[in-house]
């Protein structure tokens, strides 16, 4: 005689799941994850991050809304792609991480305490949206002064030989940013496509 | 390939900054082999690994919209880049501007708003790799090599983005495997050197997290150079821009943290090309742009 199957304590709220898989590139196919590990066992900066994208994809079919989108495994991606090219489901991992990210990023789950990628991401989209183009001496300046005044100084400073020897070498300029011809052009398409993705 | 190719080219925004000496080669080897490049109108940033969690998924959507509505209107259906990042932007949102309708009316719409005409997603995006295998060929390299490599060990490190995840390209088919690519140590072979073996060809360095967090990627990128030095390499050949500049400028803290002593040249494999070419170490080749010179591959190049 077998064991009575026991009643469940907790219910699943699959309403982050189906979010998920409507309004994140790649979520579609979330679905697909077997739990194979793959994704995972591949990552080269996996012990960077609490979950890692297997335990991610558990994650978000729990409903665990919060601890997804404050979990460091958002923040560590390097966008290799390897966890993408590997799944055997044909999953697009790194696509839905970095979806998921921009989720957080959006909704103030980014800490300045451990999300320097965050910052970074910001710093990297001024520029960006600034001049059309990066500026790597803005970018890095910038992002590390947006840890404050004393943090910035000291993260230049431990950065000051790479620095030089990138200006003799002439891969660092000297003077005003690089910067495209039609910046009202591109700040429009940029004001407009922002317009469009708040708009769902 | 015997007849010219033409493409329209989008160097990206480390062309003008840490990735000078790949924009110069680039620009000194292909017309060598065939290629002429015309630039991108105007060109803009992709957006690179970062953008859609600064600006947002669509807004880095219409930045690379931008670019190739404006090589649309160059009226040439191949455009070629050879930044990793800048080939995985513009080919994965040529792609999803081509197939997906919604995005692309979005897209059209930002780009509209600019004062641009619509882009429909039938342009071809290659990375300058996969131009070299797939359009120029080895044989024509090796030909062009007059000034062969005789001696040089060289660690092909293709890095991550280079073949992944779009590397299927648009003319059906992919220019190489996303576990053991052999495109660069062909390119090598080509030049005259020699091609040691290097189990770590997809490794990533830490990318961008190299950039802004180094103390999470230094064990990265410290296997690099441990495989490269076990292989008895003289200098790492590379394709992404980004993975040159990270593995040749944290080598000293490398060597603080663990002790070891590696001092190891990173160079492009149109580096190699140009000296194998016999063109100009300086203006070609661009070997001054290294920061940690490649004093083997300077010995070989012609005066």
């Amino acid at each position: 005689m077998t064991a009575a199957i026991p009643a469940t304590s907790r219910t699943y709220d699959l309403s982050f799941a189906r979010w998920v898989r409507e309004n994140v590139k790649g979520g579609d196919k979330m679905n697909l994850c077997m739990q194979c590990g793959v994704c995972s066992g591949s990552c080269p900066i996996g012990s960077e991050m609490d979950n890692g994208p297997r335990k991610t994809f558990m994650m978000v079919r729990a409903g665990m809304k919060d601890e997804v989108l404050s979990s460091t495994t958002l923040w560590n991606c390097t966008s290799c792609y390897r966890c993408y090219v590997r799944c055997p489901r044909g999953i697009p991992v790194t696509s839905i991480i970095q979806g998921l990210a921009a989720v957080a990023a959006k909704e103030g789950y980014a800490d300045k305490e451990k999300v320097s990628n965050y910052y970074f991401s910001k710093a990297f989209w001024w520029s960006a949206r600034s001049f059309g183009k990066t500026d790597e001496r803005l970018v890095t300046m910038k992002y590390f002064f947006s840890f404050g005044l004393v943090e910035g100084i000291k993260r230049a400073l431990a950065n000051l030989k790479i620095a030089l020897g990138m200006v003799k070498a002439g891969r660092m300029h000297i003077g005003m940013p690089h910067s495209i011809r039609n910046k009202s052009q591109l700040k429009a398409i940029i004001a407009k496509a922002a317009e469009l993705e708040s708009k769902g | 390939m015997s007849e010219k190719m033409k493409v329209t080219y989008y160097p990206g925004c480390s062309s003008e900054a840490t990735g000078r000496h790949l924009d110069e080669s680039i620009r000194a080897v292909m017309p060598e082999v065939g290629v002429e490049m015309a630039d991108i109108e105007d060109w803009n940033c992709c957006g690179a690994s970062v953008g859609h969690i600064g600006g947002g998924p669509l807004p880095t959507l219409a930045l690379n919209g931008r670019n190739l509505a404006n090589a649309k209107k160059q009226g040439n259906e191949h455009v070629m880049t050879p930044c990793a990042a800048c080939y995985l932007n513009t080919h994965g949102s040529n792609l999803t501007i081509r197939d997906d309708e919604a995005k692309r009316e979005k897209v059209n719409e930002a780009l509209k708003a600019g004062g641009m005409e619509a882009y429909e997603g039938d342009l071809k995006v290659h990375h300058a790799m996969e131009v070299l295998v797939n359009f120029v060929g080895m044989e024509k390299i090796a030909e062009r090599a007059t000034n062969k490599l005789k001696g040089l060990k060289v660690a092909g490190w293709v890095g991550c983005q280079t073949v992944r995840p779009f590397a299927e390209t648009d003319d059906g088919g992919n220019y190489d495997t996303y576990e053991e690519p052999e495109f660069l140590d062909d390119i090598t072979r080509a030049c005259g050197a020699e091609a040691v073996p290097y189990e770590k060809k997809t490794n990533c360095c830490g990318g961008s997290v190299a950039v802004m967090k180094p103390e999470k990627t230094l064990h990265l990128m410290k296997l690099l150079l441990e495989e490269a030095e076990k292989a008895g390499a003289d200098v790492i050949s590379t394709p992404c821009p980004l993975c040159q500049t990270n593995l040749e400028m944290y080598q000293d803290a490398i060597n603080a943290k663990y002790g070891t002593n590696f001092h190891i040249p990173v160079v492009f494999p149109s580096q190699l090309m140009a000296v194998a070419f016999g063109m100009d170490p300086q203006k070609d080749a661009a070997l001054q742009r290294n920061t940690i010179r490649a004093e083997k591959l300077e010995k070989l190049a012609k005066k």
